[in-house]
C-alpha cells in the first residue's frame, strides 16, 4: 500500500489555520505553523489547554477545516480522498451521532458507507456492540444513552472499518473507571497490532498510560514534544521497592542514603482510588448484580483481534509480530526520536504484553488482573509525572522550563519556545 | 452507490420521525375521506366528482410540496447544526454522493406519500358513483364527461393579424397626437393588441363568430365529441346569463351552399352564466369526412342585448382512460416535489433552514403564479433591458412552472388529457433541466464549503 511507503502516519508543514470574523479578516490563529509528525503504528498523545488548538487540527487533518497555510498529510494523502478515510476511524469530541437511530442502525449506517458487505457488516456490528458493552441495548436509540455509553457507540462506529489510523477526541471522557481502564487497555492492544493512534485528551493520566510520544499545544504553536518517559522521567533521583522489611534494614539504608547526602523519604505504597473503584465494581459483576448500564466484556473485536478472519492490509499488520515496523524498519533512525534505553524498552513491551493478555482472557477477573501492571509501574512515578505534565500545561513560565528540561530530546521545540 | 444508499435511508428514517411528517399524514388520512363525502359541488354527480379530485389532489399535492419543502432544507442543514455530518464526511464518501443521498431520500418519501394518498383519492373517486344515489343518466354522463380523457383542440388566434391591426391603430394615434405620455411605445402596443384580440373574439348582437378546426380524428365514429367554452360579456346581463346559439358541423356547405349536405350540422341552444366554463355534446358525425368542424356562434339579438366574448372555445375528443389520465397528473405533481427537493437540497448547502425555507416557499408559491408573472413582465421580455434580462429573468426561468397546464387538477376536471409527450417535456425541463441544475449548484457549494468553518 502506498501509504506504508511514507514514513509518517500523519504529517503536517507549518499547517495553520485561522478563523476570520465575518467580514474575512483575520480574527483567531488557532493553529500556527505546526510541524506534526506521527509515525506509523504509534499512539501520539496531543494535549493542551482549552483553545489550544487540538481539535481545530483534527478537523484540518480530517479535512473538516481547510488549512489558511501549510499543509497535511495522512496516510500518504488527503483524507478527502476516499481511498485515505477509508483506512481511518474517528471518534469526535461530542457525540455527532443520529439520536434517531438505534445503536445497530447506527453501526449498520456506517458500515454500508464503508461498503461493508452485508455479512461482514453484521458480523463486525454484533463484535463491535459486544465488545463496547452495548449488545443489550442494540436497538434502544443512541439519543437515549448517557455520555458514557454514546461514547462507546463512539467508539463502535469508529472502529467498524478496521481502521489503520483511529484519531480519538477525548475518548474516555464521560466514561466510568473501569470503561476508562478497558478503552485503555484497548488502545494500546490496537496499537500492539499495528494500528497507529491519535489521541486528543485532557486527561493526562489516560494520555500518560498509553502514549508512546506526546506534544503540547499551546496558543496553537507545539511547546513540547517527545517521548512519555524521557519528559517525564527524573534521572537524578531513585525510587526502591520492597517488600515487608524491618526498621532495621530501614535505618541502614536510610545511613547508607545520607552518606551519599541525597534526599530521603519512606512511605507505605497506597493503592490508586481508580484500583480500588475497579476492584469494587469488578466483584459486583462477578455476583451479577442487576445494572441498566454498559457492561463490556473487555475483549477487543474478534475482527480486530483475529488476523485470519479478514484480508486487507490492516490484519496483515495485526497478525504480524509485534514490534513496532516503524522502528524496525531501515532508515527511519534518522529522522526517529532519541530512543529509550534497551531495559526500558524490554519493560515497556512486557508490560504490553500484560496489558493485552485481557484479549483472550473472558473472565474478567483475569481482565482486571492483566491491567494491573499499568497502575504498578504508573504508580511509582505518578506524583512526579502528575506534577510535570500540570507544569507544562500550566502557564508561560512554567512551561518555558519544562522545555527547557526537553531541550536535549526536542532540538527543533526551542524554536516555539 | 452503497453510500448513497445508506444516506438515501438514513435520510428517509430521519424524515418520517419529523412532527411535520406525522402532521401532515394525519391530516391526509383524516380530510381525503372526509372531502369525498362532505364535498357536493354543484349537487350534481359530475360537480362532486370534479370536486373531490381536484380539491383533493390540489390538498395533497400543497401538503406534500410543503413537506418536501420542509424535509429537504432540514435534512442537511440540521445535519451540520447538530454536526452529525462533521463524523460522515469523515468517512469514505464523496459531497455529491451525500447530496444524492439526501435528495434520493426526500425523493422516495414523496414517492412513497404519493403513492399512498393518490390511490386513497382514486378509490374514493370510483367509489362515489356507487355510493351515490344518482340516475342512470347522471351515471352515464359522469362517465361521459369525467371518467375519461379527451383531447383539446382550440382554434389559433391569428396573431399576426392582431399584430397588424395593434399597429396600424398606434399609427393613428400618433397621427392624431392622441399616444399617452406615460407608457412606452411596447406599453401601448401590447394595451392594443390586448384590445384587438378581445375585439377579433367579441361578438355583438346579430353578429357570428366561426373557428375551424381540420384534422379532428375520432378513433370510433360512433363515438360524441364535446364543445367547452366560457362567455366574457361586454355589460353584465341582470341574471348574468346570456344566450348561445351553436351550430356544428362542416362550414363550408353552409358558406357554399354545396347541394346536399354530406354531414349534418348540429344546432345547440342554450341559456347559461357568464364566466364559467359550459360544455355541450354532439355526435362524431357532425365532423366531415376529411376532418375539418366548424364551429359557429350566433349572438342571437333577440335574446341577448350585450356584445359576448366567447373564451377559451375547445373541441374535447375522447382518447384515453381516466386512470391513465389520472397516472399522469399524479407524475406531474411528483415533478413538481422533485424540482422542490433539489432546490431544497440545493440551498441548504449554504444557508440556514429558516432562509432555505423561505427561498424555497417563495419559490412555490411564485411558481403557483409563474404564468401570470411572466404574462405580466412578457413586455420586458422585448426590449433589451440589461438588469432584468441578467436578473429576474434567469430567476424566472428557474423557478417552476406550477398553474394552468402545469397543475394537474386543470386536466382532472375537463377530462382532458394529459399527454405523455407534455408530462415528458415537463420532466425534460423541470427535472432533467432545472432540478439537475440546481444539483449540480449545490454540489459545487457543498464541495468546496468547510464542513467545520466557525466565524468569530
Amino acid at each position: 500500500m502506498a501509504a506504508k511507503d511514507e514514513h509518517y502516519a500523519i504529517e503536517t508543514f507549518s499547517l495553520t489555520k485561522i478563523f476570520p470574523d465575518w467580514w474575512g479578516r483575520a480574527k483567531v490563529i488557532a493553529v500556527d505553523g505546526l510541524d506534526l509528525k506521527i509515525r506509523y503504528n504509534e499512539i501520539y498523545g496531543l494535549l493542551g489547554p482549552n483553545g489550544s488548538g487540538k481539535t481545530t487540527t483534527l478537523k484540518v487533518l480530517l479535512s473538516l477545516l481547510r488549512p489558511t497555510k501549510g499543509r497535511a498529510v495522512v496516510l500518504g494523502g488527503e483524507t478527502r480522498d476516499t481511498k485515505i478515510s477509508a483506512q481511518i476511524g474517528y471518534l469526535p469530541e461530542e457525540s455527532y451521532l443520529y439520536k434517531y437511530l438505534s445503536a445497530r442502525e447506527t453501526l449498520d449506517f456506517y458500515g454500508r458507507i464503508f461498503g461493508l458487505a452485508a455479512k461482514v457488516r453484521k458480523s463486525r456490528i454484533d463484535t463491535l456492540l459486544e465488545m463496547v458493552g452495548l449488545a443489550g441495548m442494540a436497538n434502544r436509540p443512541v439519543g437515549t444513552f448517557s455520555k458514557g455509553m454514546t461514547r462507546r457507540i463512539g467508539l463502535a462506529q469508529a472502529l467498524i472499518n478496521d481502521p489503520e489510523l483511529l484519531i480519538l477526541d477525548e475518548p474516555t471522557s464521560g466514561m466510568d473507571p473501569v470503561s476508562t481502564r478497558q478503552m485503555k487497555d484497548l488502545f494500546l492492544q490496537l496499537a500492539r497490532r499495528g494500528k497507529t493512534i491519535l489521541l486528543c485528551s485532557h486527561l493526562l493520566a489516560d494520555v500518560e498510560d498509553v502514549c508512546d510520544r506526546i506534544g503540547i499545544l499551546y496558543g496553537g504553536r507545539m511547546r513540547v514534544e517527545g517521548d512519555v518517559k524521557s519528559l517525564l522521567q527524573h534521572s537524578d533521583e531513585k525510587q526502591i521497592h520492597t517488600g515487608p522489611i524491618s526498621n532495621d534494614v530501614l535505618g541502614q539504608i536510610e545511613r547508607l542514603v545520607r552518606a551519599e547526602q541525597a534526599k530521603y523519604e519512606v512511605s507505605s505504597p497506597m493503592d490508586k482510588l481508580e484500583d480500588f473503584f475497579i476492584r469494587t465494581v469488578t466483584e459486583a459483576q462477578e455476583q451479577k448484580l442487576p445494572t441498566s448500564g454498559a457492561v463490556s466484556t473487555g475483549e477487543i473485536g474478534g475482527f480486530l483481534a483475529e488476523g485470519e478472519q479478514t484480508s486487507n492490509i490492516l490484519d496483515r499488520l495485526v497478525s504480524a509480530p509485534v514490534a513496532r515496523e516503524s522502528e524496525s524498519q531501515p532508515g527511519s533512525a534518522e529522522t526517529a526520536e532519541p530512543e529509550p534505553a534497551v531495559a526500558e524498552a524490554d519493560q515497556d513491551t512486557d508490560l504490553l504484553e500484560q496489558l493485552t493478555k485481557s484479549s483472550t482472557i473472558p473472565d474478567r477477573r483475569d481482565i482486571t488482573t492483566a491491567t494491573e501492571p499499568v497502575e504498578t509501574v504508573v504508580d511509582d512515578q505518578e506524583d512526579v509525572n502528575r506534577d510535570v505534565l500540570e507544569k507544562l500545561t500550566g502557564g508561560t513560565e512554567r512551561q518555558d522550563t519544562s522545555i527547557d528540561k526537553s531541550g536535549p530530546d526536542q532540538p527543533g521545540e526551542d524554536k516555539d519556545a | 452507490m452503497h453510500s448513497v444508499w445508506a444516506v438515501a435511508k438514513n435520510t428517509l428514517a430521519q424524515a418520517i420521525r419529523m412532527k411535520v411528517a406525522v402532521i401532515i399524514i394525519i391530516l391526509l388520512v383524516i380530510l381525503l375521506p372526509l372531502m369525498s363525502v362532505i364535498m357536493v359541488g354543484d349537487g350534481t354527480l359530475l360537480g362532486k366528482l370534479q370536486t373531490f379530485v381536484s380539491y383533493g389532489l390540489s390538498l395533497t399535492g400543497l401538503l406534500l410540496c410543503l413537506l418536501t419543502i420542509t424535509v429537504s432544507t432540514f435534512t442537511l442543514t440540521n445535519d451540520i447544526r447538530q454536526m452529525q455530518l462533521h463524523l460522515v464526511v469523515t468517512k469514505p464518501i464523496k459531497r455529491f454522493e451525500i447530496l444524492c443521498g439526501k435528495l434520493l431520500g426526500v425523493v422516495i418519501l414523496d414517492i412513497l406519500l404519493l403513492s399512498v394518498f393518490a390511490s386513497v383519492i382514486y378509490c374514493l373517486t370510483l367509489l362515489i358513483p356507487r355510493l351515490s344515489k344518482a340516475g342512470a343518466d347522471e351515471l352515464a354522463g359522469a362517465g361521459r364527461e369525467f371518467f375519461t380523457a379527451r383531447v383539446s383542440l382550440s382554434a389559433d388566434v391569428d396573431e399576426d393579424k392582431i399584430d397588424m391591426l395593434a399597429k396600424q391603430a398606434y399609427e393613428k394615434l400618433e397621427r392624431s397626437r392622441q399616444l399617452p405620455e406615460s407608457m412606452t411605445k411596447e406599453q401601448i402596443l401590447s394595451e392594443l393588441r390586448g384590445r384587438e384580440r378581445t375585439q377579433a373574439q367579441a361578438v355583438e348582437p346579430g353578429a357570428q363568430r366561426v373557428w375551424e378546426f381540420e384534422n379532428v380524428r375520432l378513433a370510433d365514429p360512433n363515438e360524441m365529441l364535446f364543445v367547452r367554452y366560457k362567455y366574457e360579456v361586454s355589460v353584465d346581463p341582470p341574471d348574468y346569463r346570456v344566450y348561445g346559439t351553436w351550430l356544428i358541423g362542416d362550414y363550408r356547405q353552409i358558406q357554399y351552399g354545396l347541394g346536399d349536405w354530406e354531414s349534418p350540422v348540429a344546432r345547440i341552444e342554450r341559456s347559461e352564466l357568464i364566466r364559467q366554463f359550459h360544455e355541450f355534446e354532439v355526435s362524431a358525425e357532425v365532423v366531415a369526412s376529411d376532418g375539418y368542424l366548424a364551429l359557429i356562434f350566433a349572438n342571437n339579438p333577440y335574446l341577448n342585448m350585450t356584445t359576448i366574448i366567447p373564451q377559451e372555445v375547445q373541441v374535447l375528443l375522447k382518447t384515453g382512460s381516466f386512470t391513465g389520465n389520472y397516472i399522469r397528473a399524479v407524475l406531474l405533481i411528483l415533478a413538481r416535489l422533485i424540482f422542490l427537493a433539489t432546490l431544497g437540497i440545493s440551498v441548504s448547502t449554504w444557508l440556514s433552514f429558516p432562509v432555505a425555507v423561505l427561498i424555497c416557499a417563495v419559490a412555490f408559491f411564485v411558481g403557483t403564479i409563474n404564468g401570470f408573472v411572466l404574462e405580466s413582465l412578457g413586455v420586458l421580455d422585448q426590449t433589451p433591458n440589461i438588469i432584468y434580462n441578467l436578473t429576474l429573468r434567469p430567476i424566472l426561468w428557474l423557478m417552476p412552472r406550477l398553474d394552468g397546464r402545469f397543475n394537474p387538477t386543470h386536466y382532472m376536471i375537463s377530462a382532458e388529457v394529459l399527454s405523455w409527450r407534455f408530462l415528458g417535456q415537463v420532466y425534460l425541463m423541470m427535472v432533467f433541466v432545472k432540478s439537475v441544475f440546481l444539483l449540480i449548484f449545490g454540489i459545487w457549494i457543498f464541495s468546496n464549503r468547510e464542513i467545520a468553518k466557525v466565524v468569530v
